[in-house]
């Protein structure tokens, strides 16, 4: 085997998954997703892209046609590893007759945890997300930013190694986005691997180490948010006076203009250098270079246009 | 500890319905009843006293004329409050567990644990059981005493009740998980469970029909056909007599005085005593072999339901 040597360090590492829903949906074509120990990878895509598909195939909620694959280096289902793992569905609901505490104990039951260390954490758990004080009240009753921050909970009662999120911070205001973000580099730093899906890219952004962006059932780019970011570059050149006299040399080199501005698309500094020298040539005043590097959303938006 | 786990949830949420407490409340009900029930000196005696009766079947001088009248009783409440009415309640009680279970945003979570599918199903089912176990200790429980303190007669026979009220049960909530499984709608569950339900039970009678009007019986393949298919549903209505004759209840005709009998007619009494008479041959019912293959079909439907539980999508 290959890969023998990678069962120790990733994660996940999934390949060619295939999925068809009723003989007619395909919701995965093909797609391969490894993700390391220890870090937080984001699986980036638009509404329907497959997303939750992956992750429920991941989690033996969704049967998949065809798979080779590992998670925690057993294959898919294995139950000890599957106790392993904390999941947050996307819309998760939970039976509405149960308080906080008791859902928190049925869950992790069903999880095994060891009734004294499901007190335990559930109470630790519940303090830290500010809940302590709901615990008794019927989940019937909670706000959606309660049920998120129960559904977390939940995630988290095994002390799992890996911890599936599908679409965290839907539903939660500002200041709940921020404390799930804070949350899971608080995670990292505990050395757990965070598995993330988002439409969101900027709820990624600023907390994934690598992202993988799935475009129709297929993965259009995958990488570090530096790798998916490094080569797309653009160069501001910022003048002070007329550029009309220069338009013509300026766009023979591959460049446009906008008012002042000098746009050179792509990672070219000898072309960057050529441009000056034209300018200063012709007696241009350059009141600055900024190199411009495309945002992982301006990525995105571009894999999307060619993917489509 | 995940069976557990799985029972008090069922539990909790047969808790938060009405019904549950419906069917707690009929417990209450009939037990009163039954308690305001005295035979004191040589009459029965209605609502605590109030109201003083002569039973022409009572005959207080023997013991016998007592048995037999609690008989009757059993009968009773076996077949009314336990078969039709209780089984009723329970299974639109109990119809909404799979369903409820089978929630999208629910079932991710629960799958996403570390236990099998079939073993799921398997808990959740016997979950089921658990909830209908402990309204029939109620009900037995309850009555049972009120015969024993209040009355006098013993009757264990009559706690077989309670495993039996649980076998009549499962042989129609089979039926309900597989609906479950398949659509997924409380409402469907209730409605095509009670259908079967009666269907069972119409089936079961249907070669009653060849011993009613035997010129039927000269077409011998129809004949044969009838009997064959009236034997693979559960046969519910045999748990009924097989309940009557472990506890030593009568038949519906004991309920009728023999002082009436002699007002009918020639021609209904006739009729009395051909149901009387089928209502005796039911009492011989072999119980191997009619829970025997009525388990057959139940483990049958639920292999189904679990088989296709296992391999859907949510
Ligand atoms: N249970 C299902 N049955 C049929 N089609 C489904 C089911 N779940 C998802 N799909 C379809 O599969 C595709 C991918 O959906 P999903 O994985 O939910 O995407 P995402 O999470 O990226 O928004 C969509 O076209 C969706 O309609
Ligand atoms: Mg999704």
């Amino acid at each position: 085997m290959v890969r023998v040597t990678e069962l120790t360090n990733l994660a996940v590492d999934l390949v060619d998954v295939h999925k068809t829903y009723r003989k007619t949906v395909q919701a995965l074509r093909g797609v391969n997703v490894q993700v390391r120990r220890g870090e937080i990878f984001g699986l980036l895509g638009p509404n329907g892209a497959g997303k939750s598909t992956l992750v429920k195939i991941m989690m033996t909620v969704v049967r998949p046609d065809k798979l080779v694959g590992t998670i925690l280096g057993r294959p898919l289902g294995n139950r000890k590893k599957l106790a392993l793992i904390g999941y947050l569905p996307e819309n998760h609901r939970f039976p509405p007759y149960l308080t906080g505490e008791e859902l928190l104990d049925y869950y992790g039951a069903l999880a095994k945890v060891p009734k004294a260390m499901r007190r335990r954490r559930a109470a630790e758990l519940l303090e830290w997300v500010a809940m302590s004080k709901w615990a008794k009240t019927c989940v019937g009753e909670y706000s959606k930013g309660m049920m998120q921050r129960l559904g977390l909970v939940q995630a988290l009662l095994n002390d799992p190694q890996l911890l599936v999120l599908d679409e965290p911070t839907d539903g939660l205001d500002p200041a709940g986005r921020r404390a799930v973000r804070e949350l899971l580099l608080r995670l990292r730093s505990e050395g757990k691997t965070i598995f993330l899906n988002s439409h969101l890219l900027s709820e990624l952004e600023m907390v994934c180490d690598r992202v993988s962006i799935l475009v129709n059932g297929l993965v259009a780019r995958q990488g570090t948010l530096r790798e998916l970011t490094e080569h797309t570059v653009e160069y501001r050149i910022t003048t002070t006076g007329d550029l009309a006299a220069v338009k013509e040399a300026v766009e023979r080199c591959g460049a446009r203009i906008d008012n002042t501005v000098i746009i050179l698309n792509g990672h070219n500094v000898a072309k960057v250098n050529e441009l000056i020298d034209l300018l200063r040539g012709k007696g241009v005043l350059i009141e600055s270079v900024v190199p411009h590097r495309f945002s992982l959303e301006e990525v995105f938006m571009e894999t999307l246009g060619t993917a489509r | 500890m995940q069976f557990c786990a799985l029972i008090v949830d069922s539990l909790r949420h047969a808790l938060d319905r009405k019904l549950f407490w419906i069917l707690v409340a009929i417990t209450v009900l009939v037990t009163l009843m039954m308690l305001s029930i005295g035979f004191e000196g040589g009459k029965v005696s209605l609502f605590f006293g109030l109201v003083e009766a002569e039973v022409d079947s009572y005959d207080p001088l023997a013991a016998s004329g007592k048995a037999r009248l609690v008989g009757v009783v059993i009968y009773g409440l076996m077949d009314f409050f336990l078969g039709w009415v209780g089984i009723t309640l329970v299974i639109i009680a109990t119809a909404g567990l799979f369903p409820a279970m089978m929630e999208s945003g629910v079932i991710d979570v629960v799958l996403s644990k570390p236990i099998s599918r079939p073993v799921l199903f398997l808990y959740k089912y016997l979950a089921s059981m658990v909830f209908v176990l402990i309204q029939a200790v109620l009900f037995v429980g309850f009555t049972f005493l009120v015969m024993g303190l209040r009355w006098g007669v013993w009757v264990p026979g009559y706690l077989l009740c309670i495993p039996l009220l649980v076998l009549l049960f499962s042989y129609v909530y089979c039926v309900s998980v597989l609906v479950a499984v398949l659509t997924r709608s409380t409402l469907a569950v209730i409605l095509i469970s009670l259908g079967a339900w009666v269907v069972f039970s119409g089936v079961r009678q249907a070669p009653a029909i060849f011993d009613t009007f035997p010129e039927l019986q000269k077409h011998h393949v129809t004949h044969q056909v009838v009997r064959a298919v009236s034997w693979i549903p559960p046969k519910t209505a045999d748990v009924t007599y097989l309940a009557a004759k472990w506890s030593n209840a009568g038949t519906s005709l004991d309920i009728i005085p023999a002082s009436a009998m002699e007002d009918v007619s020639a021609a209904e009494r006739g009729q009395l005593e051909r149901s009387n008479q089928w209502e005796k041959e039911q009492l011989e019912i072999s119980a191997f072999s009619s829970i025997g293959s009525s388990l057959l079909f139940e483990v049958f439907v639920v292999l189904l339901a679990m088989w296709k539980f296992t391999r859907m999508d949510f």
